[in-house]
């Protein structure tokens, strides 16, 4: 193959999407001109730059303090998970609650609980922590067994298999998470900046833009948020790219063995009840430690009190029972599209990097730009049914699941095409017979990133576009200061998240290949 | 009511020392003054330009206090900040207020009222215009989720049926009107018909408030805990505020211009903007009594509108006391 080539046919064909855009731009195409041609976004930009420094600036310092402090936590947190394999367990609630969390019912909470700047880094933080602690974990544990298999028989512990083995081989893993967490800490700052009240920063600038209906503006603050996730996103693609190659077997390993389920039932069954009670614990504590109102903080069985015993709850009951009725349905269709959608992503990387990588700054736009600044948009062209709140389900679920399952395909043994090749395959047949069903892990994982990120597209759906389901109840919670429904909102969300995350291992356990 | 204030105020006593220690020149300043905190209801605009302005002209100081302020935003609940001892008084909306004081049993009390009239009405296009609540029926409007409970009860109390009204939410961004994706939308009048005229369309809008929602806007709360211990303050602060009002209404375009570099930096709109607002607001907030004034007439009106929508609101929970103590 011929690198420089491809450069070329990705360069070409990434400025003839450049170009089309202008056209539809320039002619007003898109929802009567809602979209700005992308020369009229620079030209906006450049009359605006006095501005943007002191917002960029801001927006940087919190993104970067989240990235670093998210992306440590992760990897310490990771390794703790794959060095003893309980704590992982007791921790899986914590995780996906951390995960599944929606930021429009945890922000009010961080803004005030915590000051400012710190409750911004916090937000960010909290993004980038679960797809770096989980690409890293399956990185740590997805190794070759037989590298493992060698230190023991040396005599070398799970720490000497952790640093000789594991650590090197996660890199690659590691570094997909950070592809994900990039966007993810400048997503979190801006949308904590936005709510916040902070003084400076993109979403700061963004809030105070909104209002001017100006397309232009909000894209160029769009752009400039994808350029500062895209530096972040190219050193991590660099970095993975690099140590992949180095990393990759050259043959493909056997299925390891399952453990025997049997004789651990009744340890899984306590380990099960801990990780659901653990969550719970920590919020106590944390309640606790914050001395809040309990006004304002409602503890586990604050939340219970309010929706079974008090004389709201039959209200709050049926409003509940009748947001969920909404939101579930489209939660899982838009689960569904999403990772289809990355899948099929993934396999254009795969077998075309030319296309793929002039679609990469397109995708990466998705990720940064706040919703709230494509509703417009997305309610011109979708209206405000159906069809919208699955666009922006797919928009905030494709991304991670798509990182995942690219640097899944990459990482397939060489050896493995080998056979296929001799025979001749051209590069459909080497995706049907080796790499899709290599990337069966793969898809889970993915599966499981996409999982609560598909409840908190329709949420934000709800709440920005339809008015109806549980996003909007939240949304209303918030206006009326009902705090107890909204707690409620964002522990039922997060059960929900939970349960969907844990029928992706029951899939996974029922399908796997014996 | 058990409130702890102390972690908060023991931080903020400590970063207060550690800013003081930076600049000499206002150590003596500030410990003379009482230190306030006052929480606004959103980001940095034409809302708050009064306070702003007494700020420039040093009526807080005069008045003895060390003002902080807070600017708020959309995930900012402004009472909520006075209940976590972030703040000590806060401009919010009537109604939120006030159910929550019914509600959870939140000890508030309401000491002052920025807005007579609440500057939230319907919004359209003069080229199809809606000019009362009966035209909205089979129309669709924007409106944010926390205020459908008002719009709807605007409705009820003019006999048009709710449910024939499309309501979707609205996102602060008045494109799907410009566009015609929507009809109207519920914002701040004194606001949005100056985007729309910069967008070539002309607006038009008539208030809730002048069709039987009769409620005050970013009302001035306090907790009981605050009244009580910091009563003085809260007067010398209704004093100082007020000063800063009439000072700016001399005439609204002169002094938005001169925090151009200031509290309107980078703010992400425009000192034309602020000015249209400010000019637009003036008939709100002015009262024979002053601003900030509660009269008995606008309290009833405010009890009985809420209490209109199932918000058990009571004059009790206003309290006159302060405003009276800076009329004498």
């Amino acid at each position: 193959m011929n690198g420089s080539g491809n450069r070329a046919a990705t360069l070409v064909l990434l400025v003839a999407l450049i170009v089309i855009w202008e056209i539809a731009g320039q002619l007003q195409l898109v929802a009567g001109g809602t979209l700005p041609a992308p020369s009229a976004i620079l030209a906006r930009i450049f009359v605006d730059r006095a501005d943007y420094w002191p917002h960029v600036l801001a927006t940087l310092r919190t993104s970067a303090a989240g990235f670093v402090i998210g992306n440590a936590i992760a990897i310490l947190a990771a390794i703790c998970f794959c060095v003893w394999p309980f704590s992982e367990r007791l921790m899986r609630g914590v995780n996906i609650a951390i995960f599944a969390v929606p930021p429009i019912a945890l922000v009010p909470v961080l803004v005030i609980a915590l000051d400012g700047e710190v409750a911004r880094i916090t937000l960010a933080a909290l993004l980038v922590y679960f797809p770096t602690m989980t690409a890293t974990l399956s990185g740590l544990n997805d190794i070759d067994p037989r590298t493992a298999d060698l230190i023991s028989a040396y005599g070398g512990g799970r720490f000497r298999a952790l640093r000789m083995v594991r650590l090197r081989a996660a890199v690659p893993a590691m570094m997909s998470g950070f592809q994900v967490a990039a966007p993810a800490a400048v997503l979190g700052a801006i949308l904590a900046e936005f709510g916040s009240g902070a003084r400076w920063g993109l979403g700061t600038y963004l809030l105070g833009s909104l209002g001017r209906a100006e397309p232009d503006r909000l894209w160029g603050i769009g752009v400039t948020a994808t350029a500062i996730a895209g530096v972040g996103y190219g050193l991590a693609a660099l970095v993975a790219r690099m140590t992949t190659g180095v990393n990759r077997a050259v043959t493909m390993a056997p299925e390891p063995p399952q453990a025997g389920d049997a004789e651990h039932r009744m340890r899984s069954i306590a380990m099960t009840i801990a990780a659901i009670a653990f969550p719970f614990l920590v919020w106590q504590a944390l309640l606790v430690i914050s001395q809040l109102s309990p006004i304002i903080a409602k503890t586990p069985l604050g939340v219970v009190d309010y929706l079974f015993f008090s004389n709201a709850s039959a209200v709050a009951q049926q409003k509940l029972l009748a947001a969920l009725a909404e939101t579930i349905p489209i939660t899982i269709g838009g689960m569904f599209l999403g990772l289809a959608i990355a899948f099929v992503l993934a396999l254009i990387a795969f077998a075309a990097p030319t296309i793929m990588n002039a679609l990469l700054p397109f995708a990466l736009i998705t990720q940064t730009m706040p919703l709230v600044a494509l509703t417009p948009l997305a309610v011109l062209i979708f209206g405000r049914g159906v069809a919208v709140t699955l666009v922006i389900t797919v928009s905030v679920t494709f991304f991670a699941a798509f990182v995942v399952l690219a640097q899944g395909f990459a990482l397939i043994p060489r050896a493995a095409f080998d056979l296929v090749d001799a025979y001749g395959a051209n590069t459909v047949k080497k995706l049907w017979l080796v790499a899709i069903p290599a990337s069966r892990n793969w898809l889970f994982v993915a599966a499981r990133l996409a999982m609560p990120k598909a409840l908190l597209g329709v949420m934000i759906a709800e709440w920005l576009a339809t008015g109806r389901g549980l996003g909007n109840l939240l949304n209303q919670s918030r206006g009326y200061l009902d705090y107890g429904m909204i707690w409620t909102v964002a522990l039922v969300s997060v059960l929900v998240a939970v349960a969907l995350y844990q029928l992706t291992y029951a899939v996974d356990r029922m399908t796997r290949p014996r | 009511m058990n409130l702890n204030f102390n972690r908060r105020h023991f931080l903020k006593t400590a970063t207060a020392g550690a800013a003081l220690a930076f600049t000499p020149q206002l150590a003596r300043k500030a410990f003379a003054a009482s230190p306030l905190t006052m929480q606004a209801a959103w980001i940095n605009d034409a809302e708050f330009c009064g306070y702003f302005t007494a700020m420039a002209e040093g009526d807080y100081e005069s008045a003895g206090l060390d003002l902080t302020y807070l600017p708020g935003g959309p995930d900012v609940i402004p009472e909520s900040s006075i209940i976590s001892g972030k703040a000590d008084l806060a401009l919010t909306t009537p109604d939120t207020t006030i159910k929550a004081i019914v509600d959870q049993g939140a000890p508030f009390k309401i000491i002052g009222a920025q807005y007579q009239k609440n500057p939230i009405g319907i919004v359209s296009l003069a080229k199809a215009p809606i000019n009362s609540p009966e035209e909205l029926k089979g129309k669709t409007l924007a409106v944010p989720p926390v205020n459908v409970m008002s719009v709807e009860a605007m409705l009820k109390l003019n006999g048009v049926d709710a449910a024939e009204v499309n309501i979707v939410p609205y996102a602060y961004d008045p494109t799907p009107l410009i566009k015609g994706e929507i009809d109207a939308s519920l914002d701040f009048t004194t606001n949005v018909p100056y985007t729309i005229e910069q967008q070539g369309e002309k607006a038009v809008s008539f208030l809730l408030y002048d069709f039987g929602y009769k409620t005050y806007n970013d009302t001035v709360v306090v907790t009981e805990d605050v009244l009580a211990n910091k009563r003085p303050e809260l007067v010398a602060w209704l004093k100082a505020s007020r000063a800063g009002w009439n000072e700016n209404f001399v005439d609204p375009a002169v002094w938005p211009p001169k925090f151009a570099d200031t509290w309107f930096k980078g703010t992400g709109r425009t000192i034309e903007n602020e000015i249209f607002f400010n000019t637009a607001q003036k008939p709100l907030m002015e009262h024979p009594d002053g601003i900030f004034a509660m009269d008995e007439a606008g309290v009833a009106a405010n009890v009985e509108t809420l209490n209109s929508i199932g918000i058990k609101a009571t004059p009790d929970m206003f309290d006159t006391s302060l405003l009276a103590e800076i009329q004498a």
